[in-house]
């Protein structure tokens, strides 16, 4: 059902899913779930509200017991050796609670002291650097506060796997490029990141791989470059003799052609990536005077992902 | 009325179809209980004359009245004197509640918010507040006036406690109007509306026992006033007009206020806090600590001041009830003529020991709420075990029990070592207090048992303490069946200094205690975390 394609890139895996079943009395929340992440990957999570991702995420930090398939995280098992693991990463859920009583910096504090084991650097700097009043008390701040609280904590934090649960969706523009740079940071330190997320162009700026799930089921997996090569281009293209032609050419899709007056037609079609150079071949006999192509942005990947599954039945 | 008015009642009105009417019923069949009760407790004119010497020693003025009639008693002046503060108290704190969760409340949710951007004026939500309060006060004293009728006080003197119900409750809901208005958070302006409350009722007690059926200083207190209608006794009624008018100012103060702020803004400005922990804020069991402060503390305190009016009351019982033959009071303080101020201290502990639970499942039931709001998941996510989660905040409570008992026993023993001279009684006192302690913790293991399969069967210890308390206060008037009584926690615990300390039923209760929680902890580490 899944595509892992990344599968024998990286010997020793951070996070392996196999097979992953959670049941919530009659809810099927995870069914056959497999994520593969390998060691310092930005791994991004995709998946519409009630896929599984949150779920999925619960599982990896063992505070949900799978009811099958197995799960090892930096080796380990989860729900075994919950606090071996934990010293090793760190969490912030998509939608952060606090102590309401407790101030911000209090928060944080609170936080890193949960983890003696683990090295704090950069504190007072993320502090500012996210613009975050740590004299306020938890209670007083907004979500997207809230969320800064935890993801300063978190970043942090010296471990070697940081798993954020849409840890953006309460950022503005300006903090979620600050966001950016620190996973940035993070990737230059080799560290391993599992971001779960909603926004498509954040995931496509940071991420290496990507796994989409749905209906508590992966339906793609793969990096990023090589899932582009599976998917069609948009192909734009002014041309002097009438393109109609195309239409009958293998790996062609959805072509339409205007005529925009005296010998010039425009054209424009979805092309499947394994077939570009025959059609190219032929495009180049219609006296082309301009030509886009564009690859596929993930919104499109990701949208063509659910419209195929819906259209099905049934994942790819 | 300005504009958005109707549509905003009719809401707040859907909100609490349930809850305002049974806090309503509830107040107002606690008048009719107390009322029709004291005839069935004391029957007979020398039954009424017995507690009217108690009644009308310092002690009892302090805790119940000025006390008309208490010359020649009658059950309506008794019930008047005996129990009438503490259905006005119930009538102030009903309006304080409900005004708190219709203004501070709403705003501090971000719910105002919405509101106020429809076509609603920026008045409207406070004079919803101030409509629904007078209201709820209305139907309260309507409702007081109705289920006291039957006892048969008459109708006069009925429809002048029914109004002074409405009267104190106006009053309060009013204040807790301009407290809502100065502070930022709920929980403050609660508060601080609850302090007003606390100091009528001190102003007045201190008045009181200033000069016979009160002094200057007790028309200084809304309480007083309303004391001061001498319900049942000479029936005056333009005191409440001091009610109406102060209710007039405060209402007329609150829109002031209200006028000239931001939407969630207070005019006592929020406190800057510490922008790091403190050094010592480390781990778990230090957290919850923490967590438990400002609750703990006002606990502590709450019993404190209950624990010196009992205290206090120490010498007025062995004056007043030292030749009294009243069997049903005499098994109440240990069955012993002899020993009455034992008695009395062992029955006044068992009050601390209550108060003492109540903390402990209250304040213990954040490990439910914490786990619901995802806090509990976030901590969880650090190499922190369960098994350490779960035994640190039940540790945290239990500590802040101590905490709590401790000051009840202090009050206790310390205010009765004050009046009679004897220091001994301190220590008494204490001891009485703190020997609970291990009954404490059995229940609170069964509450964090409960959580620990599931966090809603938390209520669980709640069940149990409700059950062991009504069998540790009445069982020996109730004939309960011998295993009942034996599997209460409380019945384990020694009535000091009544009975000699004996450390059998305290160890054997520590053990199941640990027991209890030791399971707790494996079935918590099997479950799933509920989603945060």
């Amino acid at each position: 059902m899944s595509m892992p394609i990344h599968e024998s890139s990286r010997p020793q895996p951070v996070i392996e899913v196999e097979g992953l079943t959670k049941t919530f009395g009659r809810f099927r929340a995870l069914d056959a779930f497999d994520l593969t992440v390998g060691t310092g990957e930005i791994a991004a999570f995709l998946g519409p509200n009630g896929a599984g991702k949150s779920t999925a995420i619960r599982v990896l930090l063992g505070m949900l017991r799978p009811d099958a398939g197995s799960v090892r995280v930096l080796g380990l098992d989860p729900w075994r050796d919950a606090v071996a693991l934990h010293e090793r990463l760190v969490y912030v859920p998509g939608d952060v609670s606090l102590w309401p009583t407790l101030t911000g910096g209090e928060a944080i504090d609170v936080l890193h002291r949960l983890r003696p084991g683990v090295g704090v650097s950069r504190r007072d700097e993320l502090v500012e650097r996210f613009e975050l009043d740590p004299t306020k008390r938890c209670r007083a701040y907004s979500k997207g506060n809230r969320q800064k609280v935890a993801l300063v904590a978190a970043l942090s934090s010296d471990v070697d796997l940081y798993v954020l649960d849409e840890p953006t969706s309460g950022l503005d523009p300006l903090m979620e490029n600050v966001f950016t740079d620190c996973i940035e940071d993070l990737r230059a330190q080799g560290r391993t990141v599992l971001l779960s997320s909603h926004i498509l162009a954040e995931v496509e700026k940071v991420c290496d791989t990507v796994t989409i799930i749905r209906g508590g089921r992966t339906v793609q997996a793969g990096r990023l470059d090589e899932l582009r090569h599976l998917r069609r281009s948009r192909v734009v293209a002014t041309t002097r003799r009438d393109p109609s032609v195309l239409a009958g050419l293998d790996g062609v899709h959805d072509l339409t052609v205007t005529a925009g007056g005296e010998q010039a037609y425009e054209v424009d079609f979805a092309l499947d990536g394994e077939r570009t150079g025959p059609v190219l071949a032929a495009l180049a006999d219609l006296a082309p005077s301009a030509l886009t192509s564009n690859p596929p942005s993930l919104e499109e990947l990701f949208l063509a992902q659910y419209s195929d599954s819906t259209a099905s039945g049934e994942p790819r | 009325m300005p504009a958005g008015t109707w549509p905003l009642l009719r809401l707040a009105l859907r909100r609490d179809r349930v809850k305002l009417p049974l806090w309503l019923v509830w107040v107002a069949g606690m008048a009719a209980y107390f009322a029709s009760a004291i005839q069935i407790a004391y029957p007979d004119e020398a039954d009424l004359v017995a507690i009217a010497a108690f009644m009308d020693s310092p002690g009892g003025t302090v805790m119940s009245g000025p006390g008309y009639g208490w010359d020649a008693p009658t059950h309506a002046t008794a019930f008047a004197g005996a129990y009438a503060l503490y259905l006005y108290v119930a009538a102030a704190f009903l309006s304080v509640l409900l005004v708190a969760r219709h203004t501070r409340a709403e705003e501090e949710a971000g719910r105002l918010e919405l509101v106020r951007a429809a076509a609603v004026d920026r008045r409207t939500p406070l004079t919803v507040a101030a409509l629904l309060v007078l209201g709820a006060g209305l139907v309260l004293g309507l409702l007081a006036f109705a289920l006291v009728l039957p006892a048969g006080y008459g109708a006069a003197g009925t429809a002048l406690f029914g109004t002074s119900m409405t009267a104190v409750a106006w009053v309060f809901g009013a204040v807790a109007l301009v407290t809502a208005q100065l502070a930022e958070r709920s929980r403050a302006a609660t508060g601080l509306a609850a302090l007003t409350i606390g100091a009528a009722v001190a102003v007045r007690g201190a008045g009181d026992t200033l000069g016979e059926n009160g002094s200057a200083l007790s028309w200084l207190s809304p309480i007083g006033w309303v004391q001061q209608t001498r319900v049942f006794f000479d029936d005056r009624w333009w005191p409440l007009l001091l009610c109406l008018a102060a209710t007039v100012v405060a209402v007329v103060l609150a829109s002031r206020l209200q006028a000239r702020r931001d939407l969630g803004a207070g005019l006592l400005a929020g406190r800057a806090g510490a922008p790091r922990a403190h050094a010592r804020l480390v781990g778990p069991f230090a957290l919850a600590l923490r967590l438990e402060r400002s609750g703990g503390l006002g606990w502590s305190l709450a019993l404190l001041v209950l624990g010196l009016m009992y205290g206090a009351l120490t010498d007025s019982v062995e004056s007043a009830l030292g030749d009294l033959d009243n069997e049903t009071l005499l098994a109440a303080l240990g069955g012993d003529a002899g020993r009455l101020l034992d008695g009395y201290l062992a029955t006044s502990a068992l009050f601390n020991g209550y108060v003492v639970i109540a903390f402990a499942l209250v304040a213990g039931r954040r490990l439910v709420a914490d786990e619901r709001a995802g806090v509990t998941g976030l901590a969880l996510a650090a190499p922190v075990g369960r098994v350490r989660w779960l035994v640190a905040s039940v540790g945290a409570t239990l500590v802040g029990a101590a905490v709590v008992a401790v000051a009840g026993g202090l009050g206790l023993g310390g205010a009765a070592a004050l009046v009679t001279g004897d220091v001994a009684l301190l220590g008494r006192g204490l001891a009485a207090t703190l020997v609970y302690l291990p009954a404490v913790a059995v229940l609170l293991a069964v509450a964090a048992l409960g959580y620990a399969l599931r966090p809603g069967a938390y209520a669980l210890g709640w069940a149990v303490a409700v059950v062991a308390m009504v069998v540790g206060y009445l069982g020996f008037a109730l004939d309960l069946p011998a295993w009942l009584v034996d599997a209460s926690p409380l019945s384990h615990v020694p009535q000091l200094p009544l009975e000699s300390f004996a450390a059998v039923g305290p160890a054997v209760l520590l053990a199941v205690g640990a027991g209890l929680l030791a399971v707790a902890t494996v079935a918590f580490g099997r479950r799933d975390l509920v989603a945060g």
